[in-house]
């Protein structure tokens, strides 16, 4: 049954995210607060280090090429970034003690690494003037923290989805 | 880690590196025409897109109503106020109308830059990642949308199509740091001043508007509209008003920081000016397409 969840949960993440995408930049006290959901990327991590790499590359690769053209208009740099993130989420999971709160940590530690990525090639190709304190402050901690947010509510989720599928897993890692 | 770069893979990940950066290289040039795939993947990912929104702009709707009741009894005070004058503002409007259509058909002008033909359209995504401030519609060029085509809300102008297919646009906002996306503008005031609108503080939220005449007085609190001559817009859309006057970097022309009238955060429904005037290719920067290929 996994075969075809997974697929429909990265279309119906990757429709949700611009809608999120709507409501932000939220205003708070006269400051602009840019929230960038990530849904998608943080469900193929957990994807990648839960249940498989392999599908995880492959939707990456799909997804992000669909991000690229359709949003950012510049082909490469989401269908690189998505499957490199969940490369590096495979390879360093094997190396960490693999409960859900560490997924979770990883998780937004990739994220972190993901967004200071894109500001560095936007800043180099001058999309964004925005110092670095501004990224940090207006963009780098409200993504994160919402998208923490995200991942504690669904997370749990998205972990049972991927481990109760896959029993040959289940018993190797001993998580239930 | 040796099983995980054989040579193989090595050379696998090089081409892909390689393929990457050509890529990236090719579509990060500013391309008029979108190419066959991607139209298709636009096409089709707008249609899912769309689905999507409906029930999502249904209820930020709800919402907006909510708060627009909550506010009802301050703004019903406020309004009554306003009425009186209204009446009056009414006639004196009514008056000019008819006097400025008499004086045109006096002078046999029939058309005017400042008349279009407003298509509307929904916003079904804005650019998730927000790098670029980028927002997605659901009209395409089968509802006569092109490139360069204004792009406004019922408070102001917003933006320019960038990309049109068959039946999704990509619009631009003016907020955008893209240091070729230029309008031209004209404060009004006695004597019209003319001006570009070219580029955007991001601390300030405020547009610059720039090339403006050093011998020219501008007040703060002037409303700036576009000017129409930039040859794709059409005239007389609000902007915004000037915040603050101040010199230019070179010192030879007047640069003013210009509020935007439109609200960039919550964007649902906008407009989108077909100018009736026949357009000049080219972005509306007061440039035809062959006199920006020269300079």
């Amino acid at each position: 049954m996994i075969r075809f969840l997974v697929p429909i949960v990265c279309l119906v993440l990757f429709f949700v995210e611009p809608i999120f995408g709507l409501f932000s930049p939220l205003s708070i006290g006269g400051s602009l607060y840019y929230i960038v959901p990530r849904f998608l990327i943080l469900f193929l991590i957990f994807l990648s280090v839960f249940y498989e790499l392999r599908h995880a590359l492959f939707y990456g690769l799909f997804f992000g090429l669909l991000y690229d053209v359709f949003y950012i208009d510049i082909i490469g740099l989401y269908s690189f970034l998505y499957p490199a993130v969940c490369l590096i989420a495979a390879y360093v999971f094997k190396k960490i003690p693999q409960n859900l709160l560490s997924a979770t940590l990883l998780a937004l530690g990739l994220l972190l690494v993901m967004e200071v990525a894109l500001y560095l090639f936007f800043l180099l190709i001058g999309l964004t003037a925005a110092p670095a304190g501004t990224f940090l402050t207006a963009r780098l901690w409200p993504t994160l923290i919402a998208n923490s947010l995200y991942l504690v509510l669904v997370g749990w989720v998205f972990r049972s989805m991927m481990v109760t599928q896959d029993p040959q897993r289940d018993n190797r890692l001993g998580l239930y | 880690m040796p099983q995980f770069l054989t040579n193989k893979r090595l050379i696998l990940l090089l081409i892909g590196v390689i393929l990457l950066v050509a890529l990236i290289s090719l579509t990060l040039r500013d391309r008029g025409q979108v190419s066959l795939p991607e139209q298709i993947v636009k096409e089709a990912v707008g249609a899912g897109q769309s689905v999507f929104s409906r029930p999502a702009h249904f209820v930020t709707g709800v919402f907006d109503n909510i708060d627009s009741l909550i506010n009802t009894f301050e703004e019903n005070r406020l309004l009554k106020a306003r009425l009186e004058e209204f009446a009056g503002v009414q006639a004196e409007v009514t008056d000019l109308r008819s006097e400025n259509g008499e004086l045109q058909e006096l002078l046999d002008k029939e058309e005017s830059l400042r008349e279009y033909n407003p298509i509307q359209a929904v916003v079904i995504a804005r650019n998730p990642d927000q790098w670029e401030e980028k927002i997605i519609l659901n009209r395409g060029t089968s509802h006569g949308i092109q490139e360069n085509m204004a792009v406004m809300t019922a408070r102001g102008l917003i933006g320019k199509v960038t990309i049109a297919t068959p039946t999704t646009s990509t619009v631009e906002l003016v907020t955008t740091q893209n240091p070729n996306y230029r309008v031209s503008a004209m404060v009004l005031g006695e004597d019209d001043v003319f001006g570009l609108i070219e580029g955007y503080d991001a601390e300030r939220r405020e547009l610059l508007l720039k090339r403006v005449d050093f011998s020219v007085d501008l007040q703060e609190g002037d409303q700036v509209v576009s000017s129409g001559l930039g040859g794709i817009f059409p005239k007389g859309i609000i902007i915004g008003e000037i915040t603050e006057v101040t010199i230019d970097e070179f010192g030879l022309t007047k640069l003013a920081y210009v509020k935007p009238a439109a609200d960039f955060s919550m964007l649902n429904h906008v407009i989108i000016a077909d100018r009736l005037m026949p357009e000049v290719d080219g972005e509306d920067n007061g440039l035809t397409a062959e006199e920006d290929e020269e300079s």
